[in-house]
C-alpha cells in the first residue's frame, strides 16, 4: 500500500514536471465520458474521406478506374483495428499518439504537391484536427494514469516523427501518399470503434489495469509481437 | 621484261619509302584523332554527353576540326544518329557535346563512337577523317535494379503540343503489360521483348499536378507509372516599352505571358541586353526593369528582352531614340494667383528635360465637374497662364500636365489646384410673386421670391431688400430687410395700392429692383374654370392674348394642392406669349392641380385670366359612393349617391356605372349586359352626367331578388369593384295588405289599450265577481233563524207552479245510454196528483246567488274551460287565499258551458243538499218534492259583500257546484 502511494507521489510529480514543459495547450475536460465522446466525435469526423482522400485523389488524378483499385492502405503502415482492439487503452492511447503524429508529419510533405489554395486550405484544417485529437489523447491519458509520460501534446511546430522513405519517382509518390491516406481514414475508422468500445463498456476498471496482458500472460505474448508487426515501418512499441 | 619488273619494284619502294617519310614527317596531323571519349547521361533531359580530347597537338596550336559522331541503338549496327561536330580544337582540350535522346536512355542501349578530321584551311591537305573509336556503350537498363516494372521517363517536363516518347521495360515475361494515359489504354511498339515503345504527338495540359502515365500487369498489383509534366505554351513578353523621366534611368516594362500552370512553377528569368552598348542585366522583376542611362550622350538604344524557363527561350526587341521616349514629370510648384471674380492666374515649374528642350504644357479648367477652358502652353521651366471669363463667386480646379514639345511621347501626370473667384453683385432682379387675401379689411399680401441661381446671385446672397411705395401717397416709402435664406415675407397693408420692389443682396452689392404692384382689388373675380389634360410632359396651358396693355402673364399653381401650404410655384412669361407648358417632378398622378393665369397689366398689377385644373395622370376613382336606397316598390327603387365627392377622385369622374344582378336573363331597357371581373354577368346601367346623384331602378319585377352595386367611371376606367347591395322588391298585393293589416292591428291595439284603461269597467260590465255564498249575508240570515224579526221567505208563502230544470247535455259527461233529445224537465214543486211520485225525503231549494255572469253570458262571449283545469282547481281550493277566486271562476266556467241557446231560465236554483250534487243527473234524477221541501228567497248580492269562503266549508262536490 505505501510502495503503490509512493508510486503515485512519483507519478504526480513527473506529471506535473511534464506539464511544467509542455507548451500550453488548453485545459482538459476532467469528465471522462464528456472526453470520450469527443474523441468518438472526432475520430467519426476524420474517418470520412471527403477530408484528405477524396480531394487528394481528384487533384493528383488518380479516379481513374484502373487506379483506384491500387489506392489502397499497405497493410503495416497503419495498425488494424484487431490489432488496436487488443491492445489495453494506455496502449492504445500511446499508439495513437505516435500513429497521429506520424500522418501530420506525412501530411507536412503531401502539402507540397497540393496546388490550389482552396485544398490546402482543406489539409490544413485536417492538420489542425489532429493536433486537436492529439491534445484530446493526451488528455484522456491523464485520466488513465500510468501513461502520460507516453503521449505528449502536439507540438506546434514540426514533430520529430521519422521522415518516410524519399521516393523520387513523383508517380510513385502520388501513389503511395493515396494508399497512406486510405490507411489514415481506415486507421481513425477503427480508432472510432475502439473508444465507442470504451464506451459500452461498464466500468472503466480496464484503465486500472495497466497490464491487461498479465492476467491474460499467454495472449499478451502473442500481442507484443502483433504489435510489433503492425506499428509502422521502424517503429517499435515503447 | 625483268628490268622493267626490277624498275617497276624499285619505283613502288622509293614511293612506298617517300610515303613511309611522308608519313614519319606528318605522323602527328595523322593521329589528331578524338581520344579518351567519355560517355555520360542524364536521364531527366534524355542527353548523352560525349567528351573526348585530341592530344596530338602541337603548342598552341589551334586547329578546326571536324567530329563525326554515330550513335546506335540496341546494336551497333543499328546506327540511329550520325552528325558532324566542327569545332576549334587545342592540344589536350576537353571537348564536349550533347545528344538528346527522343527515347529514354533508360529504354534502349546506345553505343557511341566518332572520328576526326582536320578542317582547318591552312592545312588543308589534312582533311580526312581519323579513325573510328571503339563503340562506348550506354546501357542504364542493367542499372535499374531488380523491379519487376519500370516506366520511362521519369517526371519529364514537356511543353504542351511536345512529342513524347514513353517505354516500359519488363522483368517479367509471364505477365502482359498495359499502359495507359490517365486512364486510356496505349498502344505501342516492340522495342525487345522486354520493351515497349509509346510515341505521344501532341501532348495536352491536363491538370496543375501532370498527366498520369501508367503501366500495369493484367494479373496481380503490379503497377507503375510515371507523371509527364506538361506545361503550358511559354509565350513571349508583350507590350515591351522603355521610357524616361529623367534622362537618367530607362525603364522598361512588359507584360509576362501567362504561367506554365504547373504545381511546380517553372521558373522563369527576364534579361534586358543593349547591342550598341552590349550591356546585359538581369531583372529581378517579372515585368519591369530599370536601364541607366549612359553617360556618354548615347541617343540610341536597341533592347533585347529575353524572357526563359527551363523548356524555351523567348526574345522581344526594340529600337528607340532616348529623346523620344522622355516621359515628364508632373509640374511642380502650381499655383493660383490674383483671383478676381472673372479672372485668376495659374503658376507652375517644371523639371527640365534637357538644356535646349521645350516642354508642351495643357492646362485645364473645371468648373462643377466639367471642362470649360482648355489651353496649351509652351514651357522651358516656369509656366504661367491667365484664366479669364470666370464667374464669380465660383469653384474651379485647374490643372496643368506637360510632354515634350519636339517629340511627343506622354504626357506627364496632371498637378491640380482648386481655387474659388471672389464674389460680384447679383446680376437679375429676384423672380416675385405675390398672393393676395382681404383679412379684415386690410389687404394681406405674402410676397414669394425664388432664390437666384448661382450665376445670378454670384456670391452668397445675404439678405432681401423689400421697398413699399404707396402708389396713392408716393412720398410714403417703407423698406424691409428680410435675411436671407427667406424665400417670401407677408405684408398687411391696406386698401391703397403699392407697389413692391424687391432686391437681393451679397456682400458686394445689390441686385436689380423685382417690381410689383399690388391694389386693393385682390384681382380674384369669378372666371370658370377651365379643363386641362396632363401628360408626361406637363400641362400644356394655352389663354386667349390680351388685347393691349399687358406686360406679361404669370401662371400659378400649387405643387402640393391639399396641403396648406400649397407651395406656391408661378411662372412668368412674356407678354407675345399664349400658351406654356407646365412641368414639375412634384406633379403626381392622381392629384388635381389648380392652374390660374394672370395678366400684368403695364401698372404691373396682375389680374387674374384664366383658371384652369387636370391631372397630370388621370387614375381610376378610388373610392365609391355610399348609396341609399328608397321608395322600393314592386317594380322600381331610388338609388341616391349625394354625399358623394366627385372632385375628391383621382380623376375628373365622367359618370356612374351602375350593375343590376338579377334571375331575369334579359336586361331591362337601358342597360345592357356586362361581365364582371369574376367572369359573372349582370346588366350595366350607364350614368353619363356626372352631376347625376340619383338614379330610379325601374321595370323591376315583384318579389324578385334584385343585387346592384355603383360605382363612378374617369377616363381611365371604374373604381374599385365593391359588394353588391341586395334588394328584393315586394309582393304586388303586400302594400294592400299591409294597408288593411296595419291599420288593423293598430286598431286592436287600440281597442286593447281601452280596454286595459277601462278593465274595472270592462270587468264591472263582463264578468263580474261572483259573490261568495258562504259569504254571504244570507247565510248570516239562516243562522239567524230564531231572529223573528227578519222575514224569509219561506216556500210555504209562495205557491210556485213548477219550476224548469234544464236538462243540460254536456259531450264529455254524457253516457251511452244518454242519447235522447234534451227535453226540458219540469219539476212540479206542487204537489199534484200527476207528478206526484210518493212521499218522499223532503226537499229543500235554497238558491242564494244570482248568477250574472250566467245571465249575461250571451253579450259577454263564451270562455271555455278545458276539463283539465279541474285538477289544478282542486289544488287551487287548497288554499284558503285562492279559494274565492278559484272558486268564482270555476264557478262561471261551469256556468259557461251551457249553451247559450239552452239556457232559458235566467235563474239557476242551486241545490244545497248533498244529494243534488251531479249537475248532470239533474235530468235522470231530479229532486222530487216533497212535503218539506221549502224555498228560499233567491237573493242578489253586491259584488262587494261577496267574502271569500271558509275552506272549512266547502268540500270537493259543494265546489263542483
Amino acid at each position: 500500500m505505501r510502495a503503490q502511494l509512493m508510486r503515485r507521489t512519483l507519478l504526480s510529480l513527473v506529471l506535473g514536471l511534464l506539464f511544467l514543459s509542455t507548451p500550453a495547450m488548453g485545459s482538459c475536460l476532467d469528465n471522462y465520458q464528456e472526453l470520450l465522446g469527443q474523441l468518438q466525435k472526432q475520430a467519426d469526423f476524420m474517418q470520412h474521406t471527403s477530408m484528405l482522400l477524396d480531394p487528394y485523389i481528384s487533384i493528383q488524378g488518380l479516379d481513374k478506374d484502373g487506379l483506384k483499385k491500387h489506392c489502397r492502405e499497405r497493410p503495416g503502415v497503419f495498425p488494424s483495428k484487431d490489432a488496436l482492439q487488443q491492445l489495453s487503452r494506455q496502449e492504445f492511447l500511446q499508439i495513437l499518439n505516435t500513429t497521429l503524429g506520424h500522418v501530420l508529419h506525412r501530411l507536412r510533405t503531401l502539402q507540397k504537391d497540393i496546388p490550389k489554395a482552396q485544398d490546402l486550405e482543406k489539409l490544413n484544417i485536417a492538420k489542425l484536427n489532429i493536433r486537436g485529437f492529439k491534445n484530446n489523447i493526451h488528455c484522456m491519458a491523464q485520466l488513465l494514469p500510468g501513461s502520460l509520460e507516453k503521449t505528449e501534446p502536439t507540438p506546434t511546430g514540426p514533430g520529430a516523427s521519422p521522415s518516410p522513405t524519399p521516393i523520387s519517382d513523383a508517380f510513385q509518390r502520388r501513389l503511395e501518399g493515396c494508399r497512406f491516406l486510405h490507411g489514415y481514414h481506415r486507421f481513425m475508422h477503427s480508432v472510432g470503434q475502439v473508444f465507442r468500445e470504451w464506451g459500452q463498456s461498464p466500468s472503466r476498471s480496464r484503465r486500472h489495469s495497466p497490464r491487461r496482458g498479465l492476467r491474460k500472460g499467454k495472449h499478451r505474448t502473442h500481442l507484443s509481437s502483433r504489435n510489433k508487426r503492425l506499428m509502422p515501418r521502424g517503429w517499435l512499441p515503447r | 621484261m625483268a628490268l622493267f619488273s626490277a624498275f617497276q619494284t624499285t619505283f613502288l619502294l622509293a614511293l612506298l619509302s617517300l610515303k613511309t617519310y611522308q608519313s614519319e614527317v606528318l605522323s602527328e596531323p595523322l593521329s589528331l584523332a578524338p581520344e579518351s571519349l567519355e560517355v555520360s547521361i542524364d536521364s531527366a533531359r534524355q542527353c548523352l554527353h560525349l567528351q573526348w580530347s585530341v592530344h596530338n597537338l602541337a603548342y598552341h596550336q589551334e586547329l578546326k576540326m571536324v567530329f563525326q559522331i554515330e550513335i546506335s541503338r540496341i546494336k551497333t549496327s543499328n546506327v540511329i544518329w550520325v552528325e558532324n561536330y566542327s569545332t576549334t580544337v587545342k592540344r589536350n582540350q576537353v571537348l564536349r557535346w550533347s545528344w538528346e535522346s527522343k527515347l529514354p536512355l533508360e529504354c534502349a542501349k546506345h553505343s557511341v563512337r566518332m572520328r576526326g578530321a582536320v578542317d582547318d584551311a591552312q592545312v588543308p591537305e589534312l582533311r580526312f577523317w581519323s579513325n573510328w573509336t571503339s563503340w562506348e556503350e550506354v546501357d542504364v537498363q542493367s542499372s535499374l535494379g531488380h523491379d519487376p516494372l519500370f516506366v520511362f521517363p521519369k517526371d519529364k517536363l514537356v511543353e504542351e503540343g511536345s512529342n513524347v516518347t514513353i517505354c516500359y521495360v519488363s522483368r517479367s515475361h509471364q505477365n502482359n503489360i498495359s499502359c495507359y494515359l490517365e486512364g486510356v489504354r496505349m498502344h505501342g511498339e516492340q522495342l525487345d521483348p522486354n520493351v515497349c515503345v509509346f510515341h505521344l504527338k501532341n501532348v495536352p495540359f491536363v491538370r496543375e499536378t501532370g498527366t498520369n502515365i501508367y503501366c500495369k500487369a493484367d494479373q496481380g498489383d503490379l503497377i507503375k507509372g510515371i507523371v509527364l509534366f506538361v506545361s503550358k505554351v511559354f509565350e513571349e513578353p508583350k507590350d515591351f516599352s522603355c521610357e524616361t523621366r529623367d534622362l537618367k534611368t530607362l525603364n522598361c516594362t512588359w507584360a509576362p505571358g501567362s504561367d506554365a500552370g504547373l504545381l511546380t512553377q517553372l521558373s522563369q528569368s527576364y534579361t534586358l541586353f543593349e547591342s550598341f552598348s552590349g550591356k546585359k542585366t538581369l531583372c529581378k522583376h517579372k515585368s519591369w526593369c530599370n536601364w541607366q542611362v549612359s553617360p556618354d550622350s548615347q541617343e540610341m538604344y536597341n533592347f533585347t528582352l529575353t524572357a526563359e524557363n527551363y523548356l524555351r527561350k523567348r526574345s522581344v526587341h526594340l529600337l528607340f531614340n532616348l529623346t523620344h521616349r522622355v516621359h515628364p514629370m508632373a509640374p511642380f510648384n502650381v499655383f493660383v494667383k490674383n483671383v478676381s471674380a472673372t479672372n485668376a492666374t495659374m503658376t507652375w515649374k517644371v523639371h527640365s528635360i534637357g538644356n535646349y528642350s521645350t516642354l508642351l504644357c495643357q492646362i485645364e479648367l473645371y468648373g462643377e465637374g466639367k471642362v470649360i477652358q482648355k489651353q496649351n502652353v509652351s514651357v522651358k521651366v516656369n509656366g504661367k497662364h491667365l484664366m479669364k471669363k470666370l464667374e464669380p463667386s465660383t469653384e474651379y480646379a485647374a490643372q496643368v500636365r506637360c510632354a515634350n514639345a519636339n517629340h511627343f511621347w506622354k504626357w506627364s501626370e496632371w498637378t491640380r489646384r482648386n481655387f474659388t473667384t471672389a464674389e460680384a453683385a447679383p446680376s437679375e432682379a429676384p423672380d416675385v410673386w405675390r398672393n393676395m387675401k382681404s383679412v379684415q379689411g386690410h389687404c394681406v399680401v405674402t410676397l414669394f421670391w425664388k432664390p437666384l441661381s448661382k450665376l445670378q446671385a454670384n456670391g452668397k446672397i445675404l439678405f432681401y431688400n423689400v421697398v413699399l411705395e404707396n402708389l396713392d401717397r408716393p412720398s410714403t416709402l417703407k423698406l424691409l430687410s428680410i435675411p436671407a435664406p427667406a424665400n417670401g415675407t407677408e405684408l398687411t397693408l391696406d386698401q391703397c395700392s403699392y407697389q413692391i420692389h424687391v432686391t437681393a443682396n451679397n456682400s458686394v452689392g445689390t441686385s436689380p429692383a423685382s417690381v410689383i404692384a399690388v391694389s386693393g382689388d385682390p384681382g380674384n373675380k369669378e372666371v370658370e374654370e377651365e379643363r386641362v389634360k396632363g401628360t408626361e410632359d406637363g400641362f400644356c396651358l394655352s389663354w386667349k392674348p390680351q388685347p393691349g396693355g399687358v406686360t406679361g402673364y404669370v401662371v400659378e399653381w400649387c405643387e402640393r394642392p391639399g396641403d396648406p401650404l400649397c407651395d406656391l410655384q408661378w411662372k412668368n412669361l412674356g407678354p407675345n406669349t399664349t400658351s406654356t407648358v407646365v412641368s414639375s417632378d412634384a406633379f403626381r398622378p392622381g392629384v388635381r392641380y389648380n392652374f390660374r393665369i394672370y395678366g400684368i397689366s403695364t401698372e404691373r398689377i396682375p389680374y387674374l385670366l384664366e383658371k384652369k385644373t387636370g391631372y397630370s395622370q388621370e387614375l381610376v376613382p378610388s373610392d365609391n359612393p355610399q348609396v341609399l336606397m328608397s321608395n322600393l316598390t314592386s317594380y322600381s327603387f331610388t338609388l341616391s349617391w349625394k354625399d358623394y365627392a366627385a372632385e375628391s377622385q383621382p380623376g375628373f369622374v365622367q359618370g356612374y356605372s351602375l350593375y343590376l344582378k338579377s334571375k331575369a336573363a334579359r336586361c331591362l331597357p337601358g342597360s345592357e349586359k356586362a361581365v364582371l371581373s369574376d367572369d359573372s354577368i349582370c346588366c350595366k346601367y350607364k350614368i353619363d352626367n356626372p352631376k347625376q346623384k340619383t338614379f330610379v331602378v325601374e321595370n323591376l319585377q315583384p318579389a324578385s331578388f334584385y343585387e346592384f352595386f355603383l360605382t363612378p367611371y374617369t377616363s381611365v376606367g371604374e373604381g374599385p369593384q365593391g359588394a353588391f347591395t341586395k334588394v328584393t322588391t315586394p309582393d304586388e298585393y303586400s302594400h294592400i295588405l299591409i294597408r288593411i293589416i296595419l291599420p288593423m292591428i293598430f286598431s286592436i291595439l287600440l281597442i286593447m289599450i281601452l280596454c286595459y284603461l277601462k278593465s274595472q269597467w270592462m270587468k264591472e260590465k263582463c264578468y263580474p265577481d261572483i259573490p261568495d255564498p258562504y259569504k254571504s249575508s244570507v247565510l248570516s240570515l239562516i243562522k239567524s233563524k230564531e231572529n223573528p224579526r227578519l222575514t224569509i221567505m219561506n216556500v210555504k208563502d209562495c205557491i210556485p207552479d213548477a219550476i224548469e230544470v234544464i236538462n243540460k247535455q254536456e259531450g264529455t259527461r254524457k253516457s251511452l245510454t244518454e242519447t235522447e233529445p234534451t227535453k226540458p224537465t219540469y219539476l212540479y214543486l206542487l204537489p199534484t196528483e200527476k207528478s206526484h211520485s210518493g212521499p218522499g225525503p223532503c226537499i229543500c231549494f235554497e238558491n242564494f246567488t244570482y248568477n250574472q255572469a250566467a245571465s249575461d253570458s250571451v253579450s259577454c262571449g263564451h270562455v271555455p274551460v278545458t276539463p283539465k283545469a279541474q285538477p289544478s282547481q282542486l289544488g287551487l281550493l287548497t288554499s284558503s287565499e285562492n279559494g274565492p277566486k278559484a272558486l268564482g271562476k270555476n264557478y262561471v266556467n261551469s256556468l259557461g258551458e251551457i249553451p247559450a241557446g239552452e239556457t232559458n231560465l235566467n235563474y239557476v236554483s242551486q241545490l244545497a243538499s248533498p244529494m243534488c250534487g251531479d249537475k248532470s243527473s239533474l235530468p235522470t234524477n231530479p229532486p222530487e218534492p216533497a212535503l218539506c221541501s221549502e224555498y228560499k228567497t233567491q237573493m242578489a248580492i253586491p259584488m262587494g259583500l261577496a267574502s271569500p269562503p271558509s275552506i272549512t266549508l266547502l268540500d270537493e262536490g259543494e265546489h263542483d257546484h
